[in-house]
């Protein structure tokens, strides 16, 4: 870095020669202090002593200043190719595997033990999203917990399936044995896989959220500011230290190094905040509506698949019922999807309707009408998707923003953190010089 | 050396406002999650007393004259249904051949609904007058307690607790408590089953009568009968233990199933009425008679039941005792 001045590395090359081996180690600090007072006492020595403080105060800068910035830019990069992509895989994995069992109990549900092809189509197509998902969450979050919960969706989805086929060729007989191994289907989905579900979605949303605290951490800035004041004050000091003993008002070298690392200090600092505010962007407008809409997407799942399954169950269930209540009361007390609270008191007005026709003894007219009532459901649930896309577009954004915010000052900060601490070297080893 | 400190101090204050700016939070997050995890309420079924009475399957005795089909009598239950135009009924519709939604009509029917079907013709001279509600087994009486429905007609079976809930029509159906296995099983009775797994709905009668046998099996209670049927099916329990009517549905539903041994329990059942409508009950009765002279009962058996290996036709004779 800086080319060592041949007689200080003599006198230093003394000092490190001449401690024994049973010299204590305070006295070898009284011998480096006894250097240091000997430097003090003459021009020349202060001079060689600022120009080791300075050099040294402007690599504490660089190290610091290219530490803080790798820190930002890598939990930029890690929410951006990494754990965002994942979390949206995890949504996914939820979102469709809560669709595939209210897809399949609607469908299943419907007159004359023939499901409608539409329904067959949109359930093997959540099996498919739901597989590729958990592919892709391979490289999700690596601890033990979240391993055993994709596991037990990987193990369960055979069975889920199987359950589905059983089902289907029982409702098919006529045999209300259908209704039973949807049910277990049903039971296996909600009380295992479900969950499972929600904690690689969890594992992964917090993953995420690690990368926005360090890619958004003040400590990073403070530490930057701080960096920025180790290298400045000394610079400052020799520049007035130097106009004081020379008759010149400027050391040119000394100048032009201070004047390039307040330049790339503003730089950085713009940088980093901009980089801040853009992701803590990507955040409000990204990946916070992204994870609410997904939610209220696996809610209304629920309680979709719910209300089918009390069809399914024809009468004889008291736990699904209980169930769409919890989530209907979830879903209108919790801002969840702000934009749909009248679409969702439309859905609940006809799910109502549905219930009413039942406990009337109407359960056929129920059971006729049930396609009408999931249509909504499945609309309101595509204009989800519609809204989670845009969401998810507007992180891509805002992500890819916060990314550009610190482009180039990877190379910027050890290159003027060189130049600096070459340039200061050289303006006061021309000082130094003069007193040879 | 004011200079350094100005600028030192400009820069810590630059950074502590621009580290305001863009901070992160979890706050959405967690509302997210917390939603999510809204748990399934749990619903308690309540174990019920089983106190002992005499004349268990003994009922009201029948009007001397029955009134004639649309002219039921001024100020009689029977009259409000007849002024409501239709007859409100309590069924199963998940017994395959005793109560069940076809899919293919959507309609509930079998064995219990055509009893309804009678009743109706009786009130209206219309067999078709008649609206059924599907109940879940804990909903059975409180319905008809609570006036939801006229009569119940589920495969209630009769017992001592529930005669104070409820009054019971006489026994339309003499249920017997048997042992379905699969067809290539060598065992011949419930004694083959000692110590294993039999299955059963939870919480009900069946499991209570194996508990008491002398080599009890090991119960396992499904949330409904049919459950069993799944399980047995995929192997995982080896014979299942209830109403004969219920096992005749599931050997319709599956014919690589066998019934054996000797009943283990009488399973009266009995059609359910508010105790405040005494009228309406002698009406039923009377109306069961007649069904049980004139052979339309081993009809109706027969078109739902009397085609399955096994079926068991047993109509005890009708008992009063008021």
């Amino acid at each position: 870095m800086w080319i060592p001045d041949p007689e200080v590395s003599v006198e230093g090359a003394g000092i490190a020669a001449a401690p024994g081996p049973a010299r204590s180690r305070s006295a070898r600090a009284g011998l480096a202090l006894g250097w240091v007072r000997a430097r003090l006492a003459t021009t020349p020595g202060r001079l060689v002593l600022t120009s080791i403080i300075v050099v040294v105060g402007v690599a504490v800068f660089g190290i610091i200043a290219t530490g803080a910035e790798q820190s930002r830019e890598r939990a930029v990069r890690a929410a951006r190719v990494d754990t965002e992509p994942l979390l949206v895989h995890a949504a996914q994995l939820y979102t469709a595997l809560s669709d595939a069992n209210a897809t399949v109990a609607t469908g299943l549900l419907g007159l004359g033990g023939v499901e409608p092809p539409a329904a067959r189509a949109r359930y093997f197509h959540d099996l498919r999203v739901a597989t590729d998902a958990l592919t892709a969450l391979a490289r999700g979050a690596d601890t033990a917990a979240a391993r055993a919960a994709r596991g037990t969706i990987a193990d369960q989805l055979p069975v889920y399936a199987a359950d589905v086929e059983a089902a289907r060729a029982n409702n098919r007989q006529r045999f209300p044995i259908g209704a039973a191994y949807l049910r277990q289907a049903a039971a296996l989905m909600t009380a295992s896989m479900l969950p499972a579900a929600e904690h690689v979605y969890a594992a992964e949303a917090f993953r995420l959220g690690d990368n926005y605290r360090s890619g958004t951490s003040s400590t990073t800035l403070v530490a930057l500011a701080v960096a920025v004041a180790v290298a400045l004050v000394p610079l400052l000091f020799a520049q007035r230290y130097l106009t004081r003993i020379s008759h010149r008002i400027f050391n040119l070298p000394v100048l032009i190094a201070t004047v390039a690392l307040i330049g790339v200090s503003v730089w950085a600092l713009v940088g980093m905040t901009g980089e801040q505010n853009a992701l803590a962007t990507a955040q409000r407008n990204g990946s916070d509506p992204l994870e609410a809409l997904s939610a209220a997407n696996v809610l209304l799942s629920r309680a979709q698949g719910d209300l089918s399954l009390t069809l399914v169950n024809r009468g004889n269930d008291t736990t699904d019922p209980a169930d769409f209540a919890a989530v209907k009361r979830v879903l209108t007390s919790t801002h969840l999807a702000p934009g749909f609270t009248s679409d969702l008191a439309s859905y609940w007005a006809a799910a109502a309707r549905l219930q009413r026709l039942q406990d009337n003894g109407q359960l056929g007219v129920a059971i006729d009408q049930a396609p009408g009532v999931a249509a909504i459901s499945q609309r309101l649930s595509g204009q989800l998707g519609d809204q989670i896309a845009a969401a998810q577009a507007r992180f891509a954004q805002s992500a890819s923003d916060a990314a550009s915010s610190l482009s180039g000052l990877w190379l910027a900060i050890p290159l003027v953190t060189v130049l600096a601490a070459a340039l200061a070297f050289l303006g006061l080893r021309i000082r130094i010089n003069e007193y040879r | 050396m004011n200079r350094p400190i100005r600028i030192l101090l400009g820069l810590a204050l630059a950074a502590a406002a621009l580290a305001g700016c863009g901070t992160s939070s979890d706050h959405q997050l967690r509302l997210a999650m917390s939603a999510l995890e809204t748990p399934t309420p749990t619903v308690h079924s309540s174990a019920t007393p089983s106190p002992k009475c005499k004349h268990l399957t003994a009922s009201l005795r029948p009007p001397a004259t029955m009134p004639t089909a649309g002219a039921m009598p001024a100020g009689s239950f029977m009259r409000r249904i007849q002024d409501r135009g239709y007859l409100i009924a309590g069924v199963n519709a998940g017994a395959y051949k005793f109560g069940y939604l076809n899919p293919a009509t959507g309609q509930i029917e079998g064995f219990e609904i055509d009893l309804v079907r009678e009743l109706a013709r009786a009130i209206f001279n219309d067999p078709n007058r008649y609206r059924l509600v599907a109940l879940s087994v804990p909903q059975r009486l409180p319905a008809a307690q609570h006036d939801r429905v006229d009569i119940v007609v589920d495969t209630v079976t009769i017992n001592c607790y529930r005669k104070t809930q409820v009054d019971f029509s006489t026994v339309y159906y003499g249920a017997q408590q048997r042992v379905l296995v699969p067809s290539n099983s060598k065992a011949t009775s419930i004694a083959a089953f000692a110590g294993r797994r039999v299955c059963a709905s939870a919480q009900s009668a069946p499991i209570d009568v194996m508990e008491a046998l002398p080599r009890p099996p090991k119960p396992l209670g499904l949330p409904q009968a049919i459950d069993c049927l799944v399980y047995m099916q995929e192997g995982r329990v080896p014979a299942i233990s209830t109403d004969d009517s219920i096992l005749l549905g599931f050997k319709a539903q599956d014919p690589n199933t066998k019934i054996i041994g000797a009943s283990l329990a009488p399973v009266p059942y009995g059609m359910a009425i508010n105790q405040a409508h005494p009228e309406f009950v002698r009406f039923v009765n009377g109306v069961l008679a007649k069904l049980r002279a004139d052979g339309t009962w081993r009809a109706l058996y027969d078109k739902w039941l009397g085609g399955i290996p096994g079926s068991n036709p047993v109509l005890p004779a009708a008992q009063y005792d008021g």
